[in-house]
């Protein structure tokens, strides 16, 4: 409620000063007018093209990037020869901003939609690795022992224990993800392209359009906060275990003894 | 036919030796103590008969046939209760009826049944995380009991719910042993637990090295109640007497305060 109110007194104060000139409207547009230029490319449908480049972009790359990630994940981690190789990789790849790999993607994938998937996929590939690799490891030994002794055998282990234990990692992993594929969308068009919002970006900017600037901004921020959000959800459902929260109203009591089988 | 036979049992971890020449044979139907000086090796005994750890020298026999790996003919407790955590109580319990072939339904309807026999009827839609420690004591000691195992190995495993929780379960655990004629074999600190529960209470030696090196019978007759039984006028002298045997094995460790 308080971050709402500060909300709407940043807004109104942005929107007071911009009208009367304290600060350049030039520079500084008012929201009224931001908003103005958001329902203008929605009416007249210029923005979707764009948008949906965008989206498509940021799918592909994560689809393919938790594919890609959670198979080398996987693979590394129950194969450690490979994983000596591939983890200090994946680690080097974590360090450095990836981003900067763009122009690259441009020269060897050309200006369409391939080096903009291509930059998504390796931003959301690394982090899915990661989710993979140390769900793998952080397995509990404890439940492993426990399906073994209750007469489950590998497959057993693999569906009750691993398979869970590891996708509760990949839940958490995507939810990052998510963001990430968006990132490597937006800069890679923004680099170089002929559509899609980072190429509506670039454009604002270079003709020095701010309310344009400001509009599309608050776009993409808007639909990675969906899907954040979304993706928030779907992980408070696949990991409804986690939380301690009683079913019931009332805190159970300890239960009474049992009764005996025959009674 | 013994429930279980361990021959001249040895184990080491590199140069360190954990067991050496146990010898220990619990008959079919048999409740065993075991207790020994902190460290000494109890729970690598267990593992080595539950299948976990494979013994470098001697053999362990259930039913007469040798241990080469788990199997669900011997069931396990541990201390730290491990139960599948994004499992429901009812689908933890139901899990070993299910490695056993069961149907889904057939297997949920009698994991019920066995949450009630423990007192957890209405609990089974609850996960781990929603249960006390106590409760979901009753969920892994359901979970080993619907594995129907004809000998069942404890470490330690009410050593962390409160003492009141602790009589319950220890009732309800001796009764269903009981009337299943199962072979038990219980690792505990706590000599009256031991006692008041066991039909033979072991002590093994302070390690390194460690084997068995008392067995006191336990004359009290089962079905029994584990609480009322203190009280029994034989009890105390047997308690002296593990005590006696225990206290020298510690003080071999230099740890205790008598010579």
């Amino acid at each position: 409620m308080t971050r709402l109110a500060a909300l709407v007194a940043l807004l109104a104060s942005w929107e007071l000063g911009s009208r009367a000139q304290w600060v350049d409207p030039f520079l500084f547009p008012p929201p009224s007018a931001v908003g103005a230029v958001l329902y203008e490319l929605a009416r007249t449908g210029h923005v979707w093209v764009h948008f949906r480049v965008t989206l498509w972009e940021a799918v592909a790359g994560l689809a393919l990037g938790t594919a890609a990630g959670a198979v080398l994940g996987l693979a590394s981690a129950t194969f450690r020869p490979l994983g000596e190789v591939v983890e200090p990789a994946m680690a080097l790849l974590n360090a450095v901003p990836r981003v900067i790999l763009a122009p690259l993607f441009v020269i060897w994938l050309g200006i369409g939609v391939a080096s903009k998937v291509a930059l998504s996929f390796l931003l959301v590939m690394v982090v899915m690795f990661f989710a993979t690799y140390t769900g793998v490891r952080e397995v509990d030994p404890r439940l492993v022992e426990r399906v073994r002794t209750l007469g489950g055998g590998r497959r057993d282990v693999l569906r009750e224990v691993y398979v869970p234990s590891v996708s509760a990692w990949v839940a958490s992993g995507l939810k990052v993800a998510v963001g990430f594929a968006f990132t490597g969308a937006v800069v890679g068009e923004f680099v170089a392209s002929s559509q899609g919002l980072g190429y509506l970006l670039s454009f604002a900017q270079s003709t020095y359009n701010a309310s344009l600037t400001l509009a599309l901004i608050a776009l993409v921020v808007a639909v990675i906060l969906l899907l954040f959000w979304g993706f928030g959800r779907l992980e408070r459902w696949w990991l409804r275990w986690k939380s301690a929260d009683r079913r019931t109203a009332h805190p159970a009591p300890e239960p009474a003894p049992a009764a005996g089988p025959g009674q | 036919m013994s429930a279980l036979r361990v021959c001249r049992l040895g184990v080491r971890y590199g140069q360190h030796r954990v067991l050496e020449d146990v010898d220990l044979e619990l008959a079919e139907g048999e409740f065993a103590g075991l207790v020994g000086p902190s460290g000494c090796g109890k729970s690598t005994l267990l593992r080595c008969v539950a299948g976990l750890l494979r013994p470098d020298r001697g053999q362990v026999t259930v039913f007469g046939r040798p241990v080469s790996g788990p199997t669900p003919e011997v069931g396990i407790l541990f201390q730290d209760d491990a139960l599948l955590p994004w499992r429901t109580a009812r689908e933890n319990v139901a899990l070993p009826l299910r490695l056993r072939g069961l149907s889904g339904r057939e297997a949920r309807r009698e994991a019920e049944a066995w949450l009630r026999r423990v007192g957890l009827e209405g609990y089974g839609d609850h996960y781990p995380a929603q249960l006390s420690g106590g409760m979901r004591k009753r969920v892994a000691l359901a979970q080993v009991l619907a594995a129907q195992p004809r000998l069942l190995l404890m470490d330690e495993p009410f050593a962390s719910v409160d003492a009141i929780v602790r009589h319950f379960l220890e009732l309800d655990l001796l009764r269903f042993v009981t009337d299943a004629g199962m072979a038990v074999l219980l690792v505990t600190h706590d000599l009256e637990e031991a006692i008041s529960l066991s039909d033979r209470v072991m002590v093994m030696s302070a390690g390194p090295a460690a084997r068995i090196v008392q067995v006191q019978p336990v004359p009290f007759r089962r079905p029994r109640d584990p609480v009322a039984v203190r009280a029994e006028p034989g009890f105390g002298p047997l308690v002296e007497a593990v005590w006696r045997a225990l206290q020298a094995e510690v003080a071999r460790m230099g740890w205790g305060l008598t010579a």
